[in-house]
């Protein structure tokens, strides 16, 4: 590396090491920010040296987790994936993760890119890191407050995929608009999806997004619906209908919040996998890495490994033990994820829940609160025995939960993190689960507080 | 006679965008509660509507895309009959996409004309700049009383009144109907338009109220509603008032 590139890996790794000992949180995005001013072709110039490319993940829900399991998968497989950080998915974090695996000569720790990307982010970041696969899992309007209309986000999208000359684009057939993404481009063009008739539904939840044929604009009949706008679908009126699938999931068995198993074809015989995460949206996260994992000619054995040794690291869903008792930690941040994990957690059979629900307005939250009126609380209230909310707007949470049926008497208010957990622990007798749904930066705040009381480590220290 | 309340949800699958159907949930509860009937309708494309019927109409806000195949269906399939219920004295909701083809015509930003079906003395013309973040607005009521109204904009469109429809409201803090006028949100007669999504209803109880006993007086003998416990609506509303102070210093 130049002077000057060196020079910027440097200021980057000094930054990332001073905002970890000063434990300011910013060590995702911030030295990276830097970098790129010093030189703005250091992403470019650093991915370019990656043995193995680089793989992109966007879309609205799921990259983490995707680009987590992929990652895994390529780890027992004997790669070394450079990984950026969760949430820090636009050129500075994916910039800082490259920096701080990278000597001041430029030499990689790693040899292989697993990058998660903001759906705004891909333009700029194909032109810069000419991926060789690309993974798109969906696309939700949940923050369309700071994009615009969720159509021309997919136009610009398509746009960039057009501007590679070649590669692998792993799209998932079963959402409408991701499956026309590849139109125009050079790549080779690969679907996931569902095909299993006893799953999911007949009917498009409240909070269904892509409902219209992208070709003639008339509503998509739908035969089968399993996860917010996505399942099998075609249009009456001009024939058009989901892709052929190239990797399937079907023969699914969704236990409670514990794990899911199915059976996916496409990567040679058949593959039974078990996912030790809940729910119909991981089932399409676990898809999307074990496809994208074929495609990069992994083995299978490690395919079917890394799946199941896979447990969430970070927020996503995941278990604590508190004085006794546990929290089912889950990050509720738009209404097709909420309705996933109400679903999930109604089907466990334990009555009387008691709900820990943190909703903040930030950015990264989304500033409009009003999309919790799309989540069908209704469905969780007859499973409820009490409800603490907490957050910047809790008592937005505590009114929607009043409207959905719970009786004021059953809501609390307490609008700072540490309290509303200490409430909810006293709410729950010893071996009891407290249910902690929460929005992004909710999740942060409250994984802090749980971190100064001792029931997880910091997000530094895994 | 126990009330029935007769709710006409206008394209419920393309318009509701950002929790729209709160407000539905909202009128809903607000009957139930008070131990009054609910009846809703969802109302499509290509669907006609029997104007005396139901006694309030509700239309949100939809995309682009979904707007444009709305406004086609709105104008030749229904709008003489929501002339009708408008004359019959119904009550109307409308918002964001629902307020603007409730009006004259709405020119988009690329040039683009959508014609309205004119209950509205009002048009919009599409502008660049986006007005997005938390409204707080003041009522504009004939007795002089005071009602705040809390909501959430997000809209390019540039809604002016012209004199045949009354300003509903006096912008505190956001742009409202254009950003110049202060004013948010229009009415004519029972039938209300407004930029304020999602939440409306729920954080003003006070505009559901009103919208449910306006909707109800022409059949049942009433002249106000049974109160009802407030506490956790007012708390929100004071919550989003507190919020909104964040645009303020911006
Ligand atoms: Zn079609």
């Amino acid at each position: 590396m130049k002077g000057k590139s060196a020079l910027a890996i440097f200021v980057s790794k000094a930054t990332g090491f001073l905002s970890r000992k000063l434990g300011t949180g910013a060590g995702t995005q911030l030295p990276g920010r830097i970098a790129l001013r010093i030189d703005p072709q250091l992403a470019r110039k650093l991915s370019g040296e990656l043995e193995y490319g680089t793989v992109l993940i966007t879309g609205t829900n799921g990259k983490t987790t995707t680009a987590n399991i992929l990652a895994n998968i390529l780890r027992i497989s004997g790669y070394k994936p450079i990984h950026n950080r969760s949430g820090a998915n636009l050129m500075h974090g994916v910039t800082t993760a490259l920096s701080s695996s990278a000597s001041l000569s430029g030499k990689l720790e790693g040899n292989i890119g697993i990058f998660e990307i903001d759906e705004a982010t891909l333009p700029q970041a194909v032109v810069q890191l000419t991926p060789r696969l690309v993974v798109i899992t969906n696309l939700f309007r949940d923050q369309l407050d700071r994009y615009g209309e969720l159509e021309s986000l997919a136009a610009k999208m398509n746009k960039g995929l057009r501007e590679i000359s070649q590669g692998d684009l792993l799209l998932n057939a079963d959402d409408p608009l991701v499956a026309t993404l590849g139109e125009g481009t050079s790549l080779n063009i690969s679907y996931f999806g569902i095909s299993d008739d006893r799953a999911g539904g007949g009917n498009l939840q409240h909070a269904a997004d892509s409902k219209n044929c992208r070709s003639c604009g008339e509503p998509l009949a739908f035969h089968r619906v399993y996860y917010a706008h996505m399942g099998n679908y075609h249009c009456e009126y001009c024939g058009v209908s989901r892709p052929e699938l190239t990797f399937s999931a079907n023969m699914l068995e969704i236990k409670g919040i514990q794990e899911t198993r199915l059976t996916m074809e496409g990567c040679g015989s058949p593959l039974r996998l078990t996912l030790k995460i809940p729910g119909f949206y991981n089932v399409y996260n676990a898809l999307a890495a074990a496809g994208a994992a074929c495609i990069l000619r992994l083995d299978r054995d490690t395919i079917v490994k890394g799946i199941e040794e896979y447990s969430t690291v970070f927020g996503r869903a995941e278990w604590i033990e508190a004085e006794g008792r546990k929290i089912f930690l889950v990050l509720s941040k738009n209404p097709a994820g909420f309705n996933e994990v109400i679903r999930t957690i109604s089907s466990d059979g334990k009555p009387d829940k008691v709900l820990l629900m943190a909703l903040n307005d930030r950015v990264a939250d989304g500033t409009d609160v009003s999309w919790i009126w799309d989540v069908d609380f209704e469905n969780l209230v007859p499973h409820t025995g009490g409800i603490i909310a907490t957050g910047i707007r809790a008592e937005d949470m505590a009114l929607r939960m009043k409207y959905a049926g719970a009786p004021t008497h059953s809501i609390a208010i307490e609008k700072k993190f540490d309290r509303a957990l200490k409430r909810a622990l006293q709410a729950v007798p010893p071996g009891g689960v407290i249910y902690a749904l929460t929005t992004y930066t909710a999740t942060l705040e409250l994984r802090k507080v749980m971190t100064r009381l001792g029931y997880v480590k910091g997000y530094w220290e895994e | 006679m126990t009330p029935i309340l007769r709710i006409c949800h206008l394209y419920p699958e393309m318009m509701n965008i950002y929790g729209d159907r709160g407000n539905i949930i909202t009128l809903a509860q607000r009957c139930r509660w008070r131990g009054w009937d609910v009846e809703v309708s969802g109302i499509s494309v290509g669907e006609t509507i029997e104007p005396d019927y139901y006694d309030l109409y509700f239309m949100g806000g939809g995309q682009d895309r979904e707007q444009m195949l709305v406004c086609e269906d709105l104008r030749s399939k229904k709008a003489q009959a929501i002339h009708q219920a408008v004359e019959l004295k119904a009550c109307f909701l409308t918002i964001c996409g629902g307020y603007q083809l409730f009006g004259k015509y709405f020119i988009t930003y690329t040039g683009e004309e959508l014609p309205g079906i004119e209950v509205f003395d009002a048009w919009t013309v599409g502008g660049e700049k986006r007005f997005i973040g938390n409204v707080v607005a003041q009522a504009i009521t004939t007795d002089g009383t005071t009602r705040t109204l809390v909501g959430f904009e997000n809209h390019s469109g540039r809604t002016y009144l012209g004199p045949g429809s009354a300003p509903l409201a006096r912008v505190k803090v956001g742009y409202g109907n254009n950003g110049e006028d202060g004013f948010e949100g229009c009415r004519y007669g029972n039938a209300f338009g407004t930029y304020l999504h999602g939440s409306l209803l729920p954080k003003n109880p006070w505009l559901a109220d009103e919208l449910i006993l306006l909707a109800l007086k022409r059949r049942y003998k009433l002249e106000e509603l049974p109160p009802l416990d407030d506490t956790l609506e007012l708390l929100a509303q004071r919550a989003a008032v507190r919020r909104s102070r964040m645009r303020r210093k911006r």
